[in-house]
């Protein structure tokens, strides 16, 4: 990714003077417990921000982020909310004992996905909110407004949860943080403990306003 | 009940009243134009005598002590601010549809307590000096209906029932529609929907139709959603400049009421809040609370900001006053050392069923395994108040990318050799298969009628992609993918 124009870095700096409150407002993070995801993120999914994850090829690895970010939030006994689209996910896949901190919202339909990350997104109860997109119906996804996005941006903004939008093309406009997963799992990870799968996972920054880090030392 | 509205009769005379405190029990008409020219437009019931359209020194002639005043953007602006924040306490889906009138989505709510919510709430709101009348209904038009004549709240259960008598003039039939229709002695919209709508639509058109749809209250519409407010601040500046507390306590009492609104609306609770007194010389007077507890508790405010106030001496007049509250999350209850339960049980268990009642009672919850082998067999609890901590690991991690399942399976024809899938072909998945592992296969239930039986296969495509193959007595089918 080429840097930043000088006009665009200045204006930045500006920014940051004149709102002092809006660029050093700690946000906090939820690791994912994926290490090129955490990587990508300056340290894990930031809080009060919408990412949204990229699954661009088939097996990309979007579901084994899902389940190690469940992993991950309950040894740190917080809550997690995933709003399941189009109802994929498989919870005989995650170990039992990871599923006692997770609220499933088995959605028929995109709409009904992003009704419920409207009301989920808000409540101050979880410390990550899921919203997986991928299997949902293309014609339907179009027909969500842009503006229910930046209405989840702004209610995320106002709320302590990491959201994370699950996606198969990018779909989310002005989205903060956006990895894209781009290359393939194949049967030879099969075997692969889960761990050493996730930290293989290939993640590409497409659109980022710097590492969460930055926000967090802010 | 999908649907509610809040509106405030005379919003202009109740904004204007509730921003001067000398105008508290005082006759007040609302008068537009200039001179002579000059009409009353609304008058408070104190004016005896006194109607809107009545020439204004008429009005002070039928009632001599009447305070006369133009409309105030200011004070509209400061009272439509504190109805949509009373709205965002009822649901967080809300639309401020014009001067002194909300519609909120209350789709999902449960309904005895948001009645119950809705009577405090009118109260609440009359006692802040904006008394506003809330309905409920099926739909946003009936659910203004409702507020129409609600005294002050009014819930329709039978819109049937409740429509039938209410005059025709609430679907608001044109001049030419309405002559049309007295002339067939139709005064009602019980007696519009009486008619059958395919024979009003053949004699009165398109139009017709639309207008039966408002009598039955039939017409829905999509919420233009307003946003929760993000900052809790208020502001006003006073011409001429005040010298003493009484307006400055008045007008503080006005943003508390409005801010505690908003941040119940929120979500949230006040942990600090800042003062500020705008001086005539430019100069300004700053102080900053600490609440002791955080909340949104006005009286407790009010307290801590009186008490401030009683000590105040400042060089020149107040010209301006500013409240701001730093939002926090509340803190419901006393967290134990070890304990990681709700935040905020009350949003938590209120949040679940709004969107049970988007997805269904079945389709949210905590899953659980079921005490089968069965294939995708779990259950979905109810979720525990308390994360528990994390018991000892799995005895067999887990191993390779996580399943995501399709449900229901895609059937897929598959071509074999030597045993093993080496080619698919369904509408969403062909191609040839680069490499294939299994079979898994299980049984269960063989001594019930429900017996199953399943043969698992994992295949890599060779376009790319892993897959989870069942192969059943039913046939072949794409479980889902390993991702």
């Amino acid at each position: 990714m080429p840097p930043p124009s000088p006009t665009v870095s200045a204006l930045r700096s500006l920014l940051a003077v004149r709102f002092p409150e809006k660029a050093r407002r700690p946000c906090g993070g939820v690791p994912a417990a994926v290490r090129p995801v955490d990587e990508a993120l300056g340290g894990g999914l930031p809080a009060g921000r919408l990412t949204e994850l990229v699954s661009a090829v088939p097996s990309g690895g979007g579901q084994t982020v899902v389940a190690k970010l469940l992993e991950a939030t309950q040894a740190a006994r917080q809550r997690v909310a995933l709003i399941d689209g189009a109802d994929g996910f498989a919870p005989e896949a995650v170990p039992a004992g990871l599923l006692r901190h997770l609220v499933w919202v088995r959605c028929r339909a995109p709409e009904e996905a992003l009704a419920a990350a409207d009301i989920l997104v808000r409540d101050g109860n979880y410390a990550a909110v899921v919203l997986d997109l991928r299997g949902c119906a293309e014609r339907a996804l179009r027909r969500s407004p842009a503006s229910a996005w930046y209405r989840l941006q702004r209610a995320a903004e106002g709320a302590a949860a990491a959201v994370l939008v699950q996606t198969t093309r990018p779909l989310v406009p002005a989205v903060p943080w956006r990895l894209v997963l781009d290359a393939p799992l194949s049967l030879a990870d099969a075997g692969a403990p889960r761990d050493d799968v996730a930290d293989r996972l290939a993640v590409r920054a497409e659109r980022s306003h710097g590492p969460a880090a930055v926000l967090l030392a802010g | 009940m999908n649907y509610a509205v809040l509106c405030v009769p005379d919003f202009a005379l109740h904004a204007l009243r509730r921003s001067d405190p000398g105008l508290r029990g005082r006759a007040l008409g609302l008068v537009e134009g200039d001179g002579r020219r000059a009409r009353v437009a609304a008058a408070s019931p104190e004016a005896r005598g006194v109607a809107p359209g009545l020439a204004a020194s008429l009005a002070m002639s039928r009632c001599p002590g009447i305070a006369l005043r133009p409309r105030d953007p200011a004070a509209e602006v400061e009272a439509q601010r504190l109805l949509v924040a009373a709205a965002f306490t009822l649901a967080p889906r809300v639309e401020a549809t014009g001067g002194g009138c909300c519609t909120v989505d209350l789709r999902g709510a449960d309904p005895a307590r948001t009645e119950a919510l809705m009577r405090r709430l009118a109260a609440e709101l009359a006692g802040a000096g904006l008394p506003a009348r809330i309905g409920a209904g099926a739909t946003p038009l009936l659910a203004s209906y409702a507020a129409r004549c609600a005294e002050p709240v009014l819930v329709v259960r039978d819109p049937g029932g409740f429509l039938a008598p209410l005059p025709l003039a609430f679907a608001e039939p044109t001049p030419e529609q309405d002559g049309i229709l007295r002339g067939w002695g139709i005064g009602t919209l019980g007696g519009l929907t009486a008619l059958p709508k395919a024979e009003v639509g053949r004699r009165l058109g398109t139009e017709g139709v639309l207008l039966w749809e408002r009598a039955a209250g039939e017409t829905t519409r999509v919420l233009r959603l307003a946003e929760p407010a993000r900052s809790f601040a208020a502001e006003w500046a006073y011409e001429p400049p005040v010298e003493s507390i009484e307006p400055l306590a008045f007008k503080l009492r006005r943003f508390a009421e409005r801010i505690a609104l908003e941040l119940r609306g929120a979500g949230f609770v006040a942990e600090r809040l800042s003062l500020t007194l705008l001086l005539e010389d430019g100069g300004d007077h700053r102080r900053e609370f600490r609440l002791p507890e955080p909340g949104a508790d006005v009286e407790g405010w009010l307290r801590i900001l009186g008490g401030h106030l009683d000590t105040v001496r400042t060089d020149a007049r107040v010209a301006g006053v500013r409240l701001v509250a730093a939002p926090a999350r509340p803190q419901e209850k006393q967290g134990g050392l070890f304990d990681t339960g709700l935040r905020d049980p009350a949003s938590f268990w209120e949040n679940l069923a709004r969107v049970a009642a988007i997805v269904g009672d079945d389709r949210v919850g905590t899953p659980a395994p079921s005490d089968t082998h069965r294939p995708d067999a779990f259950v979905l609890e109810r979720p525990a108040e308390t994360v528990p901590p994390l018991a000892e690991g799995p005895v067999h991690p887990p191993l390779g990318p996580t399943l995501r399942r399709f449900r229901p399976p895609w059937p897929v024809r598959v071509a074999c050799a030597a045993g093993e899938p080496r080619r698919l072909e369904d509408g969403r998945l062909t191609g040839e298969v680069r490499a294939a592992l299994g079979p898994w296969r299980r049984a269960g239930d063989w001594w019930r009628p429900q017996a199953w039986a399943v043969e698992t296969w994992q295949v890599e495509m060779a376009g790319g992609g892993v897959y989870q193959l069942a192969r059943t007595d039913a046939g072949w089918c794409v479980e889902g993918m390993l991702d």
